[in-house]
């Protein structure tokens, strides 16, 4: 049995005393990442390179210490909450932010995992190329993060999600071991493992280095806002726009609650008195772009729009987009706490899920605002509180549950791009199978063995060989 | 307003932070060290734990500490959290523990303009005979100190001129640049005596809440009446501008409403401006935004308002990030603050500007000292229009 001070004094070694963090109000900085989870870890360290990331994994395997990656600490559902019976060890990667080679002519980047997302776009921007992936905290979150999620974002309607713009990840294995998964070749021979580490959430290892596809900016683009007298209205127009043949760059909807905080973050001239607004982004050749934005304009005005506004110029559309993304973040303006679902559901039932997710918060007297990517039908019912009332936290979780039910039973799933993390872990049983539960736990196993790689995510209780997934440390809230 | 039980904040305040992180790519501890400990989110979420029970120990002072006050977290802040307000009143709570009495002392001397100009002047001739020790000389990274002070006379009674301490002893060419261009546009200049000679700025930065109270009672009262205050350093217009959340007082609103960046009182009034001299050469010139223009008093667009006849106006491409001068901050965390100017330097480097405008004499004076060739904006109007003073 390692001691947690032959621990440190091991990662000391293998980093420098400097970067590993002991101190108690440090490692409580530590214990949360933007959703409201809160867990506890051991130690804190701050690896600089492939190297220095593989000698800490090597200790903690040795030590039989779990440990969790952790980027900018901007994800949603607990991915880099330390749990577990033994305080994880984690290791971020926030120091190791280099872009290290970009390859213009062939439109790939290798960038270190603590890159933020928007930085690798802006050092890119001279070549008119971008990074896709937009998640809305893009500004903050890390390629790393991007990977460990395979995140979405608005534009990842027309783009693809992250899955789509990662060629290749060095990755140090729970066991120190460094591998390259993927590779740049148009199609690299062998099972794609590199598939199967995106998305895998931090439970099969740390990348290091990660190969990424730059993807050019458009030509051309138009943003249109319309706004709705009514969010059935407004969905059964976002229906239609695709119905008509086009797919935009984005599609979002917010709804008053939500146009309400932004606008009175960003004052970019958002309608106050919808009942739901649509911000829709076309792009392409400008030839073809008059065309399909006059076609997605005519479509809106039959649906309801009472007025569709087309930016007129980039700091108008930059406005716009920075209501959007700011969000969530703005809903403080209501109460200080929220707690967001990320549902997925087919575009045709977007009507009736949201009628019933907005019966479900009044039910249970809560605020609920919806700012989502209506486009790919993935909902973001946020439900805004304050955890310091009596009984409301009974109240949330209850809607919680019950707005996943109504997801699942239209056909949806748990995650648009969110993660399952450690928050929507128990709801797994609702979309999968013994039997495709069971698989998950052997492909996670297969990197794993140990079970040490951010245990108690993801896979649900029992899912997976490990015992310390049985039970949620205290303090823990789902 | 419900205050902490521990530190004297709003708790309504406090609460008002969702920890989206939004803010952490904004703030340029964090930039520079990728550490929770050096973010805004981070700081919050170490208030709330000291006001949950945690001990206010050496790393709680550390953590507030290391904060540069800059306030780009509240611009970013979708909420508007008002962070400045949190640090400042959190560091009242510890103010005690974390200010030492050398840097009371140095906080105390900017209260003193003839001590101040003494210090200077002593200052200059140790300086040109090398008397300063190298350690001294790289923490405090002071521009070359002036022996003489220019001459510095009212004009009339339009406005009225915040002179301010440091930049009264060190850049007083400014204030003279000032006075002269509101005086071709037709603006009279009043001065302030000795009791306006302090904002306050870094006491109320320091926690020193008391001190920082009673300077600006001492200002409002050298500046009465009800002609504008224009300020002409980016800080101390700030700390003025705030006189009525210090003191919570109608009389510090009322005040704090007269108080104009310089910039912003001009820009107002542009058609006034002198014209450039037929012989003057346009420079490229990039605009430096001190924090406390662009977070606190969001001013940052006059700047260039004012600047746009003299010369091409080249904008820096990190939205406005710090320089790491942050009043005494770049004497008080010199390695933190050297890693933030190389990145801001890096930066300036690429505009390839010939000069840059910095409207904060701290600013100017921390990107100076790493060889940047820096002008306040008063200054390059003023040369430009030929009305520059002797220096």
């Amino acid at each position: 049995m390692t001691t947690d001070g032959d621990l440190v004094a091991q990662l000391r070694a293998a980093l420098s005393p400097e970067r590993v963090r002991t101190d108690p109000m440090e490692l409580g900085l530590y214990a949360r990442d933007a959703s409201m989870l809160v867990g506890r870890a051991s130690v804190v360290c701050f690896p600089e390179s492939t190297e220095e990331v593989a000698a800490a994994v090597a200790a903690c395997a040795r030590a039989g210490r779990p440990f969790v990656a952790r980027g900018s600490g901007t994800g949603l559902a607990g991915g880099a909450t330390p749990v577990g019976d033994e305080p994880p060890v984690v290791i971020v990667t926030t120091k190791m932010n280099r872009i290290l080679d970009v390859d213009a002519d062939s439109r790939v980047a290798w960038v270190q995992p603590g890159v933020l997302n928007l930085d690798l776009s802006r050092a890119v921007a001279h070549f008119g190329l971008h990074f896709a992936p937009d998640p809305s905290s893009q500004q903050s979150c890390s390629v790393g993060g991007n990977v460990a999620n395979n995140s979405g974002g608005p534009h990842c309607l027309l783009y693809g999600v992250t899955n789509a713009h990662i060629l290749a990840v060095e990755v140090v294995l729970p066991d120190g071991q460094v591998v390259v998964l993927g590779g740049l070749d148009p199609e690299p021979d062998g099972l794609d493992l590199r598939g199967a580490f995106v998305g895998s959430e931090g439970t099969m290892g740390i990348a290091t280095r990660i190969a990424v596809r730059l993807t050019p900016l458009p030509p051309t683009v138009a943003t249109l806002l319309a706004d709705f007298p009514t969010m059935a209205d407004a969905a059964r127009a976002v229906t239609a726009v695709i119905a008509a043949g086009v797919v935009p760059a984005a599609l979002e909807m917010m709804d008053a609650t939500i146009v309400e905080v932004v606008e009175a973050f960003v004052h970019a001239g958002f309608p106050t008195d919808a009942a739901a607004v649509l911000l829709v982004e076309v792009d392409g050749l400008s030839g073809g772009l008059a065309v399909v934005t006059d076609v997605v304009t005519s479509v809106l005005a039959r649906h309801g729009a009472r007025a569709v506004r087309v930016a007129a110029d980039a700091a108008e559309r930059a406005a716009w987009w920075k209501g959007r993304k700011s969000a969530f973040g703005a809903v403080a303006r209501i109460a200080p706490n929220y707690y967001l679902h990320d549902c997925v559901v087919p575009r045709t039932h977007l009507v009736e899920v949201l009628e019933q997710v907005s019966r479900i918060c009044a039910e249970q007297d809560l605020t609920l605002g919806n700012v989502f990517h209506a486009g790919d039908g993935n909902l973001h019912p946020l439900i805004v509180f304050d955890a310091r009332v009596p009984g409301v936290l009974e109240r949330v979780h209850a809607a919680g549950a019950a707005i996943v039910e109504a997801c699942v039973a239209a056909g949806g799933s748990l995650s648009g791009e969110h993660g399952i993390g450690l928050e929507k872990r128990d709801a797994m049983p609702l979309v999968f199978g013994p039997a495709d539960l069971r698989a998950q736990a052997h492909l996670r196993d297969a990197f794993d063995p140990a079970g040490l790689c951010n245990p108690a995510k993801v896979l649900p209780r029992g899912g997976t060989r490990c015992a310390d997934v049985a039970d949620l440390p205290e303090g823990v809230w789902i | 307003m419900t205050r902490g039980r521990v530190l004297p904040l709003d708790l309504d305040e406090l609460a008002a932070c969702v920890s989206c992180g939004l803010c952490l790519a904004h703030c340029p501890t964090y930039r520079a060290t990728g550490e929770e400990t050096r973010s805004p989110r981070g700081r919050i979420a170490a208030m709330r734990a000291v006001e949950a029970g945690a001990e206010a120990g050496p790393s709680f002072l550390d953590i507030l500490g290391t904060c540069v006050v800059c306030r780009a977290c509240e611009t970013a802040c979708p909420s508007s959290v008002p962070f400045g307000h949190l640090m400042e009143a959190s560091r009242q709570a510890v103010a005690d523990r974390a200010v030492p009495w050398w840097q009371r002392l140095a906080y105390r001397t900017l209260e003193h303009p003839r001590l101040l100009a003494a210090l200077t002047a002593a200052g200059a001739v140790a300086q040109r005979a090398h008397l300063v020790p190298g350690s001294l000389r790289r923490r405090l990274s002071l521009p070359e100190l002036p022996l003489r002070r220019a001459r510095l006379a009212a004009t009339g009674g339009d406005v009225w001129l915040l002179t301010g301490c440091v930049m009264d002893a060190w850049q007083r060419p400014v204030h003279a640049d000032t006075v002269a261009v509101l005086a071709a546009m037709g603006v009279g200049v009043a001065l302030p005596g000795p009791g306006a000679a302090c904002c306050g700025a870094l006491h109320s930065h320091a926690g020193l809440h008391g001190r920082a109270a009673t300077l600006a009672r001492r200002v409002m009262a050298a500046l009465p009446g009800p002609a504008p205050v224009l300020v002409d350093s980016a800080g101390c217009g700030a700390a003025l501008k705030e006189y009525g959340h210090l003191l919570g007082t109608a009389e510090g609103a009322a005040f704090s409403a007269r108080v104009f960046d310089i910039q912003e009182w001009i820009a107002a009034r542009a058609d006034l401006l002198p014209a450039p001299m037929p012989s003057h050469r346009r420079l490229r010139i990039a605009v430096q935004d001190p924090c406390h223009l662009r977070h606190v008093q969001k001013a940052e667009s006059h700047v260039r308002t004012v600047l746009r006849p003299y010369g091409e106006l080249v904008e820096l491409t990190d939205e406005g990030r710090c320089c790491g001068a942050g009043g005494a901050f770049s004497a008080l965390q010199p390695e933190l603050a050297r890693t933030i100017r190389s990145e801001k330097t890096a930066v300036i480097d690429a505009a390839g500007a010939d000069v840059v405008a910095s409207p904060n004499p701290g600013c100017a004076m921390w990107l100076a000292a790493a060889g940047v060739e820096v002008r306040h904006p008063m200054e390059i109007v003023a040369a430009a229009a030929g009305l520059a003073a002797p220096r």
